[in-house]
């Protein structure tokens, strides 16, 4: 390990205590939130890693799902005087931390402990930061490459239906950390391999934890390159952190699993952080070239899933469908898979135009093959 | 010692000494010697290969090992270098090189006069080969899964059926003592009566992207490799890695409904019959050629009541192999000689005399060998082979449409859903037809 991330990591020890006395402080106020939706505030500052990267990505993550408004405060420089340093915790339903650095002083330690005694929910996210939930002396920390998370619990909130193993990209996995006590369920893990300097053990990558009326969802991924940061851009961590916003603000997770999210198959990028919406699958599938990317054909396959038979879900799709099937700019590659999809889902709407294509020789195979079926 | 002069030494001596001056005539087929297809003990079985690749040269290489019980005489591969290493088995086997090799199925079947067939393809070829080896009388070594769809399953099985021939499925774990001893004592009530059972199949692995369109080596015939599958550019994607093509497999399911689904059911007495309702979902991968699905996991409702459900392995406690549960306990079975039960005491239970004892082979093969010398059933026939599959294939219609399927195991129809009832078959292109039985 080089200097600075040891220097890291003593000072990610302090704040680990500071987190740990927050946790053994919280007493039984509860939370009274009604609203559906959240105010949420990101504490960054300090960082080795590229916090404002970092920041302005969670935010935008978070305010995705439209059930979060989210501020940023920044803290003092490294050095400089942190008594100032002083968020309203309280004004939020969920705080992230996104910090690491001089340690914060006493009155906002204090003012965050009494936020998570009121059962306010906490993330403890990047930057190598999080060593809320750690408690060993012996942290490292792989090079960065792409691996395989596998969740680890499958019926908690924030994991639940979503693939147990999936591939995530270009980030990098902390080696050596313990579980403080009992309460931390570790949701996540991934293989540390010693050919990226790891520890050849599974390591937790997604942690919960219940605290009395308080909850603490920490994510050991997403960690800033100032290259592409296709960490941040990993569909299965926007998604994660998503949804275990939501569940440490509330205890449950009302978003969707998203048709994009990666699988063992591979990993799954999004380059604005959004999911594919059924509008840019229509607008794009006609230029499909399989060469460059299934992804607007594959979510097309899961939105006719998601429809579980419903006729007028299905309907609605057959519609989009063969509007790009009639259209003469849809490239040939592009109807052949409409054609194979509409050849089992499609109702009787979609036949006059397959039948217009029957006189087109380079469909005529798959023209047959909706026919044989749909007839 | 003295060592009597029996037939199978004599025509093994003879064959040494084709060679030399007088050359004994090819081996004649039983079947030709109007013997209903019975064939004394000791003659050698008349067998041909069709499909030479990695499974199906293993398969060979099984026979081959029954000490002189087969005798190969042809083989059929679209790959030309599959079959000049098949010819090469065949005939370093036989020491001699007399092997005849074929690129077309078709002419194979019309010219080869055999007793038997290994036939071992990618499954989007099974519903037309095996129907077509069926037709022509041949006793059959087929491998699992026995149908890329239910339509050409019913099919094959009418065929067998109708033309009352051997066959046995790939399915060798039956043949595997520790199975057979998890099944009988499951079958025998040991762990009570049957109410749930879990089955592990393997996760699915990384995707290889969509690689480049590339010629077509010299030795691959690649229309007739993709036959009755859609018509696609040649991506270097064909022997084996089939199996992770929606056109070509279902991936890990079906690879392995026709092990551990088939053990599954033969432990508790579902071996000829099917779930009536069955819902589930599945991983797909976004991105790549390879389609299938690397996660599953879907429930089968059987109208006795029973549960069965079939999952990747990784989301299973159990993992990998069968595990029924019933209302006494449990017995788990997988490879590696895996047998393990709630009570390990379940698993001294005797059998008695009077109880059930499922059908016992030591050697798939010569399981298979001896069935068609004795004219009587091999241990993984046709129709248990279609059951075991027809999970699979419904589990997967389950996850393509998310819905709940409503399956009637004897009309062999799903109710109510004339979309999902499409997923029954895959219209094959033309010239490709399903043979008629």
């Amino acid at each position: 390990m080089d200097p600075p991330n040891r220097l890291i990591y003593r000072e990610m020890r302090k704040q680990h205590l500071i987190y740990l006395l927050a946790a053994a402080l919280i007493s039984v106020i509860p939370a009274c939130k009604k609203t559906p939706k959240y105010k949420a505030l990101i504490i960054t500052g300090q960082s080795e890693y590229n916090w404002k990267i970092s920041s302005e990505s969670a935010k935008q993550i978070l305010d995705l799902t439209g059930l979060f408004k989210t501020d940023i405060i920044i803290s003092p420089e490294k050095g400089e005087d942190m008594s100032s340093f002083t968020p309203a915790f309280a004004d939020y339903d969920l705080v992230v931390s996104n910090y690491f650095g001089d340690p914060l002083n006493e009155g906002t330690v204090s003012a965050l402990t009494e936020y998570v005694k009121g059962g306010g929910g906490l993330v403890i996210y990047n930057s190598l930061s999080d060593r809320v939930t750690a408690s060993s002396e012996t942290v490292s920390v792989t090079k960065r490459h792409d691996f395989e998370i596998r969740n680890a619990i499958t019926d908690h909130p924030v994991t639940e239906g979503l693939p147990l193993r999936w591939v995530h990209q270009a980030d990098l996995i902390l080696n050596g950390i313990e579980l403080a006590g009992e309460g931390p369920q570790v949701l996540a893990t991934a293989y540390s391999d010693t050919a990226y300097s790891g520890s050849g053990r599974r390591e937790p990558v997604m942690i919960a934890w219940n605290l009395g009326k308080g909850r603490i969802f920490a994510t050991m991924i997403g960690t800033p390159d100032d290259i592409e940061n296709n960490a941040l851009h990993c569909a299965g961590f926007i998604v994660t952190l998503q949804r275990g916003a939501e569940w440490a603000a509330s205890g449950t997770v009302t978003q969707d699993v998203p048709s994009d999210f990666p699988t063992a198959a591979g990993p799954v990028l999004r380059p604005d952080f959004t999911e594919i919406t059924s509008d840019e699958v229509f607008e794009n599938i006609g230029d499909y070239d399989i060469s460059k990317s299934t992804k607007y054909f594959t979510c097309m396959q899961n939105m006719i899933r998601k429809a579980e038979g419903d006729a007028e879900t299905l309907l609605d799709i057959e519609k989009k469908m063969v509007k790009v099937l009639e259209d003469d700019e849809t490239a040939t590659e592009a109807k052949k898979l409409l054609l194979r999809e509409l050849s089992w889902m499609g109702s009787e709407y979609c036949l006059p135009a397959i039948e217009a294509l029957s006189s087109v020789q380079e469909l005529a195979d798959d023209v047959d093959f909706a026919l044989n079926r749909l007839r | 010692m003295k060592q009597k002069t029996t037939r199978r030494i004599f025509i093994r001596r003879s064959a040494a000494a084709a060679a030399g001056a007088f050359i004994i005539p090819n081996i004649i087929p039983a079947s030709a010697l109007g013997m209903g297809g019975k064939l004394p003990p000791g003659d050698r079985i008349v067998m041909g290969a069709i499909g030479t690749g990695s499974q199906g040269m293993s398969n060979m290489r099984d026979f081959l090992d029954l000490k002189k019980a087969v005798q190969f005489v042809a083989v059929c591969d679209v790959d030309s270098k599959h079959l000049a290493g098949a010819k090469q088995t065949v005939d370093a086997a036989n020491k001699n090189s007399d092997c005849r090799t074929y690129g077309d199925f078709r002419e194979f079947l019309e010219k080869e006069k055999l007793d038997a067939v290994s036939i071992a393809l990618p499954d989007h070829w099974h519903g037309i080969i095996y129907t077509e080896a069926v037709n022509k009388k041949l006793n059959v070594y087929g491998e699992k899964p026995i149908c890329r769809t239910i339509n050409d399953g019913k099919t094959i099985v009418a065929a067998v059926k109708k033309n009352n021939i051997i066959w046995q499925t790939g399915s060798w774990q039956r043949s595997q003592p520790h199975f057979r001893r998890g099944a009988e004592l499951v079958i025998n009530g040991r762990i009570g009566k049957v109410k749930y059972i879990e089955v592990g199949l393997p996760d699915g692995g990384r995707g290889i992207g969509t690689p480049p369109v590339q010629e077509v080596p010299p030795e691959l015939n690649w229309e007739m490799w993709l036959g009755p599958a859609p018509k696609v550019p040649y991506r270097g994607v064909s022997h084996w890695d089939w199996r992770w093509i929606l056109d070509y497999s279902g991936g890990q399911l079906t690879d392995w409904a026709g092990h551990h689904i088939d053990i599954a059911n033969w432990g508790a007495g579902l071996e000829y019959t099917g779930p009536a309702e069955i819902s589930g979902t599945g991983v797909y991968p976004t991105e790549g050629l390879y389609n299938v699905p690397v996660e599953y996991d879907f429930l089968c409702k059987y109208a006795d009541g029973i549960e069965m459900r079939v999952a990747n392995a990784s989301r299973l406690k159990h993992g990998m192999g069968t595990t029924w549960h019933g209302d006494l306990g449990w017995i788990h079975t997988d490879r590696g000689n895996i047998l393990t039960a709630s009570d390990p005491k379940i698993l001294d239970e005797v059998i008695g005399e009077n109880e059930i004892h499922l059908y016992r082979s030591d050697n798939h093969w010569q399981n298979f060998v001896d069935s068609v010398r004795t004219g009587t059933p091999a241990i993984a026939p046709i129709e248990p082979a279609y059951r075991a599959i027809s999970v699979g294939l419904l589990g997967e219609i389950a996850m393509t449409t998310g819905q709940t399927i409503h399956w009637d195991p004897v009309t062999e129809t799903i109710a109510g859903n004339e979309r999902a009832s499409r997923l029954l078959s895959r219209p094959y292109r033309k010239p490709w037809t399903l043979p008629t039985v």
